[in-house]
């Protein structure tokens, strides 16, 4: 496995996540968004270090710059999915 | 004044919106009353000669087409064109899977109500492609013998969300001293009732119990 293709896969991931996150922002009329608190199961077919690394690219250009991607591991399951939002 | 940070509350699943896209897909093949059955493996698995073989034979007594995946060259819509079966390339440029979208996008034009079976090769990457539901009925995996026994417990993710597991390159399962007993095992390890099929897409063998199978379901 081509570990550049990893951190494509966790890029397109990471990219999803920063553009839920706007919309969600924009629909609580924050200014600006902290950290995003997000679950991560074993199964998810995400590593945690590849999407850790792609966030800041995924951020680029956007109201997220400069947040922080906090990941909460599971010991079991799938779960791909934002918990919530720290906002200002 | 900095306003006051707060929490909000989003509970939202990341790929929500493949998933989406992905029903539709389903909910459009089950209309059309077109059974799809997506092909994933590691590159050089032979999923494009497996497929080759497949619509050959298939071509006479049912309705198939092909997309395929690739992050670059037509090449394999190429080969598989020869069989006469309408086939389309999808290039995902960068992006090391197919998703819901390039799925939908590529059937423009196409009315999927002329087809029976419609096959998806994913792009050759064991990782990625299993986050991401096409709408397909049936998600092969295929394992060649040369590339390792132990496979399915490297990457047991894929195998997880697949339903059945095809065994290719069988002509070679001597020469590459291919451990039968402990391939089995292992996919059974991992996905426990798995049904598996041994082949080879360049001798014929196995390709006719396997297209068998593949008609009793559809």
């Amino acid at each position: 496995m081509n570990p550049q293709l990893q951190t494509m896969h966790e890029l397109s991931v990471a990219m999803n996540i920063v553009e839920i996150a706007e919309e969600e922002t924009e629909r609580h009329h924050a200014v600006r968004v902290r950290a995003i608190h997000l679950r991560l199961g074993p199964l998810s077919g995400v590593s945690k270090e590849a999407l850790l690394f792609s966030y800041p690219f995924a951020c680029e250009g956007t109201s997220l710059e400069g947040s922080r991607l906090a990941i909460h591991e599971e010991s079991a399951g799938e779960a791909l999915e934002i918990i919530g939002l720290e906002v200002e | 004044m900095r306003p006051q940070p707060r929490m909000v509350e989003v509970r939202q699943r990341v790929l929500k919106q493949n998933d989406l896209l992905a029903r539709n897909l389903r909910e459009r093949f089950r209309r059309a009353g077109t059974y799809v059955v997506s092909i994933v493996s590691s590159p050089g698995s032979g999923k494009t000669t497996f497929l080759e073989r497949l619509l050959a034979t298939l071509r006479g007594q049912s309705r198939v087409a092909a997309l395929v995946g690739d992050l670059a060259t037509e090449n394999d819509a190429l080969r598989l064109q020869r069989s006469g079966a309408p086939v389309k390339q999808i290039t995902t440029g960068s992006v090391c899977h197919l998703d819901a979208s390039m799925v939908s996008n590529a059937l423009e034009g196409w009315d999927v109500s002329k087809l029976d079976i419609l096959f998806i090769e994913n792009v050759g990457n064991l990782v990625c492609p299993s986050s991401y539901n096409l709408g397909e009925d049936l998600r092969v995996v295929l394992l060649s013998v040369t590339e390792g026994e132990d496979k399915p417990l490297k990457y047991p993710t894929i195998f997880n969300t697949a339903d059945v597991a095809v065994i290719t390159k069988m002509d070679l399962a001597t020469a590459v001293e291919f451990d039968r007993d402990a391939a089995h095992r292992n996919i059974q390890s991992v996905r426990p009732g798995m049904r598996v099929f041994e082949v080879s897409a360049k001798t014929g063998l196995g390709m006719r119990q396997w297209t068998e199978f593949l008609l009793s379901v559809h």
